[in-house]
Formats: structure tokens, sequence, C-alpha cells
């Protein structure tokens, strides 16, 4: 049983003889005023991949300026603290795939999943890539993202990958890495106005094309 | 027996005014090329292509209007060089040879233009100019592709052509050949290995007698 159990049954007694940890206020509100602008920062650059002047965020969030810079030093560290969110819900999201499906199963759920997460994040995506500049801090949560896509790769065709030998393992790893990153998808949305379903057919054909046969188990 | 006079003499016109101003626009192209190589995704400055070039700041104004004009004349001057005839002797090549040769020029270009290209991406902005460029580009490259590997790619229906022509183009992709060598390490030739192995996977059985 979970905490969140026991206050679902109502155990007062429980309840009372717990350590309450102390609610404060005034932190759950800077919290999530700090959310608020993060959001307004994430939403304006979906609308214009400009990065967007502080005056633009603030309007958006409902703040004043000197709120957005009592909470985030300077743009950059908004930057940074947008891409955290991203991050972690973009891994929330890819979680939900189908490892232990069938070939067929594993291909849609991955290319599904990951398709959903370029249609989302692709405007970030690309405003990290293009402020990323000298940041050690922009640039080391740019390698996490690939480092979770190649490990997301790994774990939904690790039946197919397990066959190859290391060289030939690598070689189809990157060949799967490039095929579905962000840019590909968009170029496929973008410029050669894919629907949603067709762009995904095309991901899922390939993929499957590259992958060597899932052995018999 | 006397020589004739110059002024007798038929032949095209050389206008050397126009033909040191042509030079000095090279050299400014190139310079720009340079720097947009150096310092990619950032656009040099006036005065950097200027210093770089030899010339004046002036100098490069009266050639070109604006930095756009610039980057507009270095980018053709790339394309041209880009989509400069390539060496067609592995046309009616097998497949594997066929394969090895696209990978290997493309390599090489993708190397070779690497930085010029971030920054053409990078600042096309709102530029109509680049950014037809940049469609240019990428079209070459699909119709290359198109012609190589015709026997592995005419047989099949429209759409599914077209669709492989995608994923073929994503694969090959400039910054795909980056991510090779500044993410996954991979040498030139482990690069081109990789990318012969992937396409050897993705495309469809040559057709006997191809």
């Amino acid at each position: 049983m979970t905490a969140a159990d026991d206050t679902s049954t109502g155990n007062s007694s429980l309840a009372a003889a717990a350590p309450v940890p102390r609610i404060d206020g005034r932190h759950l509100r800077s919290a999530r005023t700090k959310q608020v602008i993060i959001e307004a920062y994430l939403a304006l650059l979906r609308e214009n991949p400009q990065v967007p002047t502080a005056a633009r965020i603030a309007e958006r969030a409902g703040y004043s300026v000197r709120s957005v810079f009592e909470r985030f030093a300077d743009l950059h560290a908004l930057r940074v603290a947008a891409t955290d969110y991203a991050l972690a819900r973009g891994n929330a999201q890819a979680a939900a795939g189908d490892v232990a499906g069938n070939r067929e199963a594993r291909l849609k759920a991955h290319v599904e999943t990951r398709a959903g997460i370029c249609e989302q994040w692709l405007p970030l995506w690309r405003a990290l890539n293009a402020n990323q500049g000298d940041s050690a801090e922009l640039k080391s949560r740019i390698l996490l993202v690939r480092q979770a896509i190649l490990k997301r790769i790994e774990l939904m065709y690790g039946t197919e990958l397990a066959t190859l030998e290391e060289r030939e393992h690598r070689q189809i790893l990157i060949a799967i890495e490039t095929l579905v990153d962000f840019e590909s998808w968009a170029h496929m949305r973008e410029h050669k106005g894919l629907s949603f379903a067709e762009a995904c057919a095309v991901w899922i054909h390939a993929i499957d094309r590259l992958l060597p046969p899932t052995p018999v188990s | 027996m006397a020589l004739p006079k110059r002024a007798a003499l038929k032949g095209p016109r050389i206008d050397g005014r126009r033909l040191r101003s042509q030079r000095t626009q090279q050299l400014i192209i190139e310079a720009y090329l340079a720097l947009a190589g150096e310092n990619s995704p950032q656009v040099p400055t006036a005065a950097q292509i200027a210093e770089r070039a030899g010339y004046s700041v002036r100098s490069v104004f009266e050639r070109f209007p604006d930095i756009h004009s610039l980057q507009v004349a270095a980018v053709d001057h790339a394309l041209a060089q880009i989509a400069a005839p390539l060496p067609c002797h592995d046309a009616g090549a097998d497949r594997e040879t066929r394969i090895r040769s696209q990978v290997e020029g493309r390599g090489r270009t993708c190397e070779r233009w690497l930085p010029l290209w971030r920054s053409l991406v990078v600042n096309q902005g709102e530029s109509t100019e680049l950014r037809q460029r940049v469609v240019s580009l990428r079209e070459r490259v699909v119709e290359r592709m198109e012609s190589i590997y015709a026997p592995e790619l005419s047989p099949l229906p429209a759409v599914e052509r077209r669709h492989l022509l995608i994923v073929l183009e994503a694969l090959t992709d400039v910054e795909s050949w980056a991510r090779m060598q500044e993410f996954f390490g991979l040498s030139f030739e482990e690069a081109c290995a990789a990318w012969v192995q992937a396409i050897d996977r993705l495309l469809p059985p040559t057709p006997a007698g191809s």
C-alpha cells in the first residue's frame, strides 16, 4: 500500500500520527508562477520559431517582466528550465510504448510515440539547437535527448538488434536514429505535406526494412 | 611582313576593368565562404569579409548591395560546385558499386559543405531567395538518388517510390552525416559504411538484368 492509498481510505488515526509535510503556500505559488512562465515560453515558441522576448513571455504568462526575472536569472536560465520540463514530459510520453509486443506492435508503438514527441516538441528542439551556442547546459541536454532516443530504439528492437554482430548493430542503430530525428519528421510534415498517419507509415516501413528478421522464440 | 595593328584584330573585346571587378567579386565570395565555414552558423560581418578578401568595406558594398545579396551569391557559387557533373562512370554499374559511389560522393559533399549548410539553414529566416536555394539543394540530392537507384526504384508504385526517396533523403542528410562524425565519432570510412549498409537494406532487390 502506498501513502496515496492511505489517504484515499480516509484513515484519520494514521493521518494524524504521520508527520505531515508543511505546505508552504508561498513556495507553491512561486513554483506555479515558474510553471506558467515556462508554459508561456513554450507556447510562444510553437507559434513563432524566433526566441520570444522577456516582455512577450511575461505578457503571455500574465505576469510582469520583473516576475519573470525574479524566477529566472536570465532568458538562458528560462530556456534551460523549459528544456528540463520538456525532457521530463518527453520521457513520460516515451515510456508508454508496447515494449513486449510482436514486431508489428512494437514498430507501431515506437513510431507513433516518437512522432507524437516530434510533433509536440519540434519548436523547442529547434530553439535548443539554434541557441545552444557555447552553453554547456544546453549542449548536455541535447546529448541527453539523443541518448534517450537511442536507448528507446535499443529497448524497442532489442530482440532484432541482438541478432546482429556489433558493427552492424551499431550501423542499424545509427540509421534508425537518423530516420526518427526531429528534422526528418519536420521534413515529411512541412515540406512533403504528409499527414501524421502517412509520415508514421513511412517510418514504420523503413524501420521494418532496416531491422533484421525477428528471431523465432 | 608588317604585323597587323592591334585595332585591326578581330576578337572579343576584353574589358580589363570588368574582369578585375569580377575577380574582386569572386575573392569577396570566397572570403565569405571561408569565414562562414570557420564561424558557422554565424554570418561574418562586412568588416571581416573585407579584411579576409584584402579589400575595403566600401569595395564589398560596391559589388553587393548588402550582406544578404552576398550570402545569396555565395550560396549560388557553392551550388554550382556541388552540382558540377559527378562522374557518371558508375551509373550503369552493379548495385554495390552504385551505392558505394553515391555514398562516398555524398559523404565528401557533406564533409566539405557542412558549415555553409548550417549557416544557410540557420540564417535563411524569411529570405525567399535563401529558402529557394535550400529547397533546390534538397531537390538535387533527391534527383541524383533517383537516377543512381533507378533500377531498384522504377519498379515500385509511385507512392512507395516517393516514400522511399523521402527516407533516403533523410538518411543522407548533411546533419545526419555530421551526427555520425560528431556524436557517434565515426571516421569518414565508418560513416560511409553505415550509410551503405542502411541504403542496401532500404532498397528493394535489384531486378535481374539491370
